[in-house]
């Protein structure tokens, strides 16, 4: 065999690995998507033709909309607040002078990095302590707290490539700080501070593991609802749930990263 | 300034006064770890004294029964489990990486399908994998192909690679795009085969993304919940299972909380004695 042979060999078994990789991890969240139109009582993949039955079921289950709206709710609230503070914290640790600054900065992140489980269990026990409701205030604020290294993160990346230059020019121009902020340094962090708030509400939409701890009744949020209805059976209405929290985390994750592009 | 200014010129005087000097500043940055200080930080350090219940008639009590052979088991498991994925995580995520990083086609579009799954909650993509495996799941009843392995040890290791795929993708993509390719270059005119290049050259270049992703994965792994309980049997019990059903299920947030703080404290030590071998701050900087 020729060298030629042998690397076109290693190529086409190099491109079918690469392919075989990629549907491993593309083809889970294809198939709940897939079998969520079947016309069966299970989900399977529709052979003799699609069904919505279990997009209409999901609307007349008051429970699943239930869980719908707080997930909403929360993700929503949690996000507004995690960019608030996320991006005053950004601001303070890129513009601030401290000693220490960057071992310091790591604290920010930590809720990214301890597991969730342990998270939920010191959030759930602390709120008991402080009297703080389970439900709604204690979701929002364990979702916010859990959401706020990503606006972090994002927002200090791009105040870091920021020029600073530009607020320079508009006070020697002789416009005051707050002016400066609203139209210089706000509208140009603030397609920054916005996907920052899309990521937050996606991360917050789709955390299980610490909000298992958090819920109440009547406070259920999309994924334990899934969580809770996979251990007792399957039924396609776990897919038509699946999807439509796909789409949400999709539509704002690609938001998200339009704004931080641009 | 005039007292007459509304709500949103007042917030963003604030802020551009904030903006102007040192001293606020810092103050803005104390804000944001006072925030995490109080509702992270010193929620997870009251553990701690809650795991000694030195009220009681018998504290320590929690820290002996963790002792206990099914406690000590399920620790194995998780670092065992975490181990392993990493492996194979590693393995899955450097042929994408290296694809990513040499190939010249489409390597957008091959980006945006790695990152998307990323923004999928992971109760949906053990999910997926749930009725990939299922023995009358949509597969074995579209190809009449049947699976045992649900509820089983590999069960388990598939579903944290698959979630966890992203996560490692990422810094190895970036620790491959940063080499230089003169130095390939020259490796080729002188004379070394594509293995010899890749295996003396492009590979040990990439070790600070492959140790940083590495990282990532087996603490993410080690520490999973869904995993486990989706895709696993009672014999794949790991930590945060065991955490979440003492406290859920027996409502013993004493012992919840002494697991939780062995399983930090292995977890830490894992981490310095990675710290003697790799500089954890160079790896962190791959991130």
């Amino acid at each position: 065999m020729s060298t030629r042979t042998t690397t076109k060999l290693e190529g086409v078994t190099f491109r079918a690995l690469i392919t075989l990789v990629f549907a491993f991890l593309l083809l889970p969240v294809l198939i709940v998507v897939l079998t969520s139109f079947t016309q069966q009582n299970f989900p399977a993949i529709p052979q003799e033709g699609v069904s919505l039955k279990w997009y209409q079921e999901l609307l007349a289950d008051q429970r699943l909309l239930n869980a719908l709206t707080v997930s909403l709710i929360v993700s929503t609230v949690s996000a507004i607040l995690s960019a608030i503070i996320g991006t005053i914290a950004a601001i303070g640790f890129v513009r601030g002078e401290f000693p220490y600054k960057e071992q310091i900065s790591t604290v920010m992140l930590l809720p990214m990095i301890i597991s969730p489980v342990i998270t939920g269990i010191a959030l759930v026990r602390y709120f008991s302590t402080i009297q703080l409701p389970s439900g709604f205030p204690a979701l929002i604020l364990g979702h916010t707290v859990l959401s706020l290294p990503y606006v972090f993160l994002l927002v200090r990346s791009e105040l870091l490539t920021y020029d600073r230059d530009l607020e320079r020019a508009s006070r020697v121009l002789g416009a005051d700080p707050a002016t400066t902020f609203r139209h210089v340094t706000g509208p140009i962090i603030s397609p920054a501070i916005l996907a920052g708030a899309f990521i937050a509400f996606v991360v917050s939409f789709g955390e299980f593991t610490a909000t298992q701890f958090l819920i109440s009744p009547g406070t259920s949020t999309v994924p334990v609802v899934i969580y809770t209805m996979l251990r007792t059976g399957l039924t396609p209405t776990i897919n038509a749930l699946s999807v439509v929290l796909i789409v949400v985390m999709l539509v704002l994750a690609l938001s998200s990263r339009k704004l931080s592009s641009t | 300034m005039s007292v007459q200014r509304g709500g949103l010129g007042r917030v963003t005087h604030i802020i551009g006064e904030g903006l102007e000097g040192r001293i606020a500043n810092r103050h803005l940055a104390l804000f944001g770890l006072g925030f995490v200080g109080l509702f992270f930080v010193l929620p997870i350090l009251l553990l701690i004294p809650e795991s000694l219940n030195l009220g009681s008639t018998t504290p320590f009590e929690s820290y002996r029964r963790v002792a206990n052979g099914i406690y000590v088991d399920a620790f194995v498991r998780s670092f065992l489990y975490g181990f392993v994925t990493t492996v194979v995580t590693l393995a899955l995520a450097y042929m994408l990486s290296y694809f990513l990083a040499f190939s010249t086609e489409r390597v957008r579009t091959a980006m945006i399908l790695i990152i998307v799954p990323l923004w999928i909650a992971y109760i949906v993509r053990y999910f997926g994998i749930l009725l990939f495996l299922s023995p009358a799941g949509p597969l074995a009843d579209l190809t009449g192909f049947e699976t045992d392995l649900l509820f089983t040890t590999p069960a388990v290791i598939i579903g944290l690679a698959n979630v966890y795929l992203p996560f490692a993708v990422l810094p190895i993509y970036n620790s491959l795009n940063a080499i230089d390719e003169e130095l390939v270059n020259a490796s080729r005119v002188l004379g070394a085969g594509k293995w010899r290049t890749i295996t003396k050259v492009i590979f040990p270049l990439s070790l600070p993304g492959l140790v940083a992703a590495g990282l990532i994965v087996f603490i993410l792994a080690a520490g999973s919940f869904l995993g486990p309980a989706v895709l696993g049997g009672p014999n794949q019990t790991m930590i945060a299972n065991v955490i979440a059903q003492a406290f859920l299920d027996n409502f013993n947030i004493q012992f919840a909380s002494a697991l939780a703080i062995v399983y930090t404290v292995l977890l830490v030590g894992l981490l310095l004695v990675f710290n003697t071998l790799f500089d954890l701050q160079e790896v962190l900087g791959n991130i």
